[in-house]
């Protein structure tokens, strides 16, 4: 075990690859360099046999449950996507010494539970999501913090979607004031014809940042949805790029951010059409409520398109919550703090109930009750046996 | 009698515009105010300043609710108190859904009073009921809150409410405004259901059309700023026959 700085361990260990700095565009809001100043941990994961479970449960980079319903295999070997616009993607890769590869086949729905226990640790570990053509996959990934304070997580997916695929990936991660701090480096590849629906739902006072690269293949499309309700000082968001680079690829991206205290989200979008992206659809639209005067929304949804022949819009609005609207509540008997969560509610039920299960509709409520009253992380340091009754969905 | 609400020399003003004037209005329990007044009298500001309107900022005087001292009160306190306004033009709330508002409104108002909270399918009931007497759309209970609404549709989501909160002091601003006459005779019924001799109506018109459904007790002209006039439901005719100008300095 060694106990470092995280920049001397990923410059030891992945000796080649560079790390970011402040300088780099996917972290420019985000403050890196306090991030790889930080002391962590770094022991090899210690591989165990998993058990049978409902879930796909991770335990610290460790696969440690099972369900019936999926193919896992490891592997050394990896597909990289050597253009990624994440240096720390590439890092990621290198620290993991296996990925934990998932081919689905068959429609399925799967839970993902990563657990965090260890404090003061990095974890890296990587998933590979294969979904064969045809297929109807749907993937729920929760984050739950169990005592992970000061820890720092590289972590990800590669999606490649078969032909006439469709897959929906929904994230929920709620961070408390000490949490462990997660990049997540993702790419994702489209093929023809296949659809891709991401949501990421990120809650509470902590830090970390979302990173997707997505390739978008012919007459595919990909949707992407970010709500972000970041309190505290958390730094928060989405770095992304969608690429269209064949012909009718379509993309819809909308986050809604809602920012308490002095937090800061960040929503960093590029959508990329290229010559070959002919008959493109690419919509992008970001929105901001800001609830106190130290918030602050870095939004930059930004569309390059090198063909004529496209369909394309973006936009940003950012404000505060509307009075009329607070005191109509209020005249009602409704008091302050209860008419304000109305509002955001609203503001953010338009995202929430786009998700296609009523089930984790109302887990990302609850979630979203319990990061807004501020009790997010509170459960799990208590009792973390409580972890498996709370996956999304079976709540 | 005794007075349900007593309104003392109130100087009020929405940002550098001074509007009301040393207003003075004592309006008793069991009893059906009017008050009538010219376009931009300032009506609504006085109906704003009753329920604590953050554009109105009172500079003088005093509005006592029930003997109490209520010119400071948090909005949503005076409302759990029994205070209701239907607005003159209630805002749409996109995203709330309006049956989630409603029983939202009504619990708090219960959990205050001490009564125990109605679960969403007694509050459903309840409110399906009230909206059918009310002539209204129960599909509108499960719409966004006034969103897409009519002007019809809206005051009686209004009356809705009222009916719901079962308030004491009830102040209908313009209820009676942009109306067709089945939406005014089904309002007005819903007046009628709660006057039951210890609420307290205050009902703010320029047309008085609503006045042929509602019978008022005292009617009180509002104009630059002051109650100029107060009398009996007579003064109806008169300001309908006369117009506000025939008040001269009487
Ligand atoms: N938000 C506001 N800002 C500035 N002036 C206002 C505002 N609301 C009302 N006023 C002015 O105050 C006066 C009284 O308005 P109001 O109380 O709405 O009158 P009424 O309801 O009797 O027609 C009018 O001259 C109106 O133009
Ligand atoms: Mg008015």
């Amino acid at each position: 075990m060694e106990e470092r700085t995280l920049k001397e361990i990923l410059q030891n260990h992945a000796p080649k690859l560079p790390l970011p700095t402040k300088k780099s565009e996917p972290y420019r809001y985000f403050d890196i360099e306090k991030l790889l100043g930080r002391q962590c941990k770094w022991t090899k994961a210690q591989k165990t046999a998993p058990k049978q479970g409902k879930s796909l449960e991770i335990t610290d980079g460790v696969l440690t449950r099972i369900p019936q319903n999926v193919e896992v295999t490891f592997s050394e070997e990896r597909e990289l996507f050597s253009e990624h616009f994440d240096p720390l993607y590439f890092v990621s890769h290198a620290l993991s010494q296996e990925v934990i590869t998932l081919e689905f086949k068959t429609d399925t729905v799967l839970n993902i539970e990563h657990k965090f226990e260890e404090k003061g640790a990095l974890r890296a570990y990587r998933l590979v999501f294969k979904v064969a053509p045809n297929v109807s996959v749907k993937i729920i990934e929760r984050f739950v913090e169990c005592g992970s304070q000061e820890s720092v997580v590289l972590q990800g997916f590669d999606l490649f979607v078969g032909r006439d695929a469709r897959v929906e990936i929904i994230k929920e991660q709620t961070l408390g004031n000490d949490a462990y701090v997660p990049i997540h480096s993702n790419f994702i590849k489209v093929e023809k014809q296949a659809s891709v629906k991401l949501f990421t739902f990120d809650f509470g006072d902590g830090s970390g940042l979302e990173l997707v690269d997505a390739h978008i293949g012919e007459e595919a499309q990909v949707v992407a949805k970010h709500l972000l309700f970041a309190k505290s000082s958390a730094k928060r968001g989405t770095v992304s790029r969608l690429i269209h680079d064949a012909k009718g690829a379509r993309s819809e991206q909308v986050a809604k951010n809602i920012l308490q205290d002095g937090a800061r989200g960040i929503f960093d979008a590029l959508i990329e059409i290229t010559h070959n992206g002919a008959g493109a659809k690419a919509h992008q639209n970001s929105s901001a409520v800001l609830l106190n005067d130290g918030a602050y929304m870095a939004s930059k949804p930004q569309l390059v398109i090198n063909i004529d022949d496209v369909e394309a819009s973006h936009g940003s609005t950012i404000g505060e919550l509307d009075e009329d609207q607070l005191f109509y509540l209020r005249s009602r008997g409704i008091v302050y703090e209860e008419a304000k969560k109305m509002l955001i509610l609203a503001f953010a039920n338009e995202i929430i109930d786009d998700v296609s299960d009523k089930a984790v509709v109302e887990a990302i409520h609850l979630a979203f009750e319990r990061a807004y009253y501020g009790e997010g992380q509170l459960e799990c340091i208590a009792t973390c046996h409580n972890c498996e009754d709370m996956v999304l969905g079976e709540r | 009698m005794s007075k349900m609400v007593q309104i003392e020399n109130l100087y009020a003003q929405i940002g550098e515009k001074k509007i009301l004037k040393g207003l003075n209005l004592e309006l008793e329990e069991g009893k059906v105010h009017v008050i009538m007044g010219p376009n931009g009298a300032g009506k609504s500001t006085l109906s704003k300043a009753i329920v604590g309107h953050y554009d109105v900022e009172i500079t003088e005087g005093t509005i006592r609710y029930k003997g109490e001292d209520i010119t400071n009160e948090e909005p949503e306190t005076r409302a759990l108190k029994g205070v209701f306004l239907s607005f003159q033009n209630p805002v749409e709330i996109p995203g709330v859904s309006n049956a989630y508002f409603l029983r939202t409104a009504v619990n708090a108002k219960r959990k205050f009073e001490g009564k125990e909270e109605l679960n969403a399918a007694e509050f459903l009931r309840k409110a399906r009921e009230l909206a059918n007497e009310l002539g209204m759309k129960t599909e509108l209970l499960n719409r966004s809150l006034n969103e897409g609404f009519s002007g019809g549709e809206k005051k009686r989501n209004e009356t809705l409410q009222m009916l719901l909160l079962e308030p004491d002091f009830i102040i209908l601003d313009e209820i009676d405004s942009g109306l067709d006459i089945d939406a005014l005779k089904a309002v007005s019924e819903g007046i009628n259901k709660l006057n039951d001799g210890k609420r307290t109506f205050l009902i703010i018109t320029h047309y008085s059309r609503i006045l042929d459904y509602v019978k008022p007790d005292y009617v009180h002209v509002l104009k630059d700023g002051q109650i100029v006039k107060t009398a009996g439901a007579e003064l109806v005719e008169k300001l309908e026959a006369e117009g506000y100008a025939a008040l001269g300095e009487s």
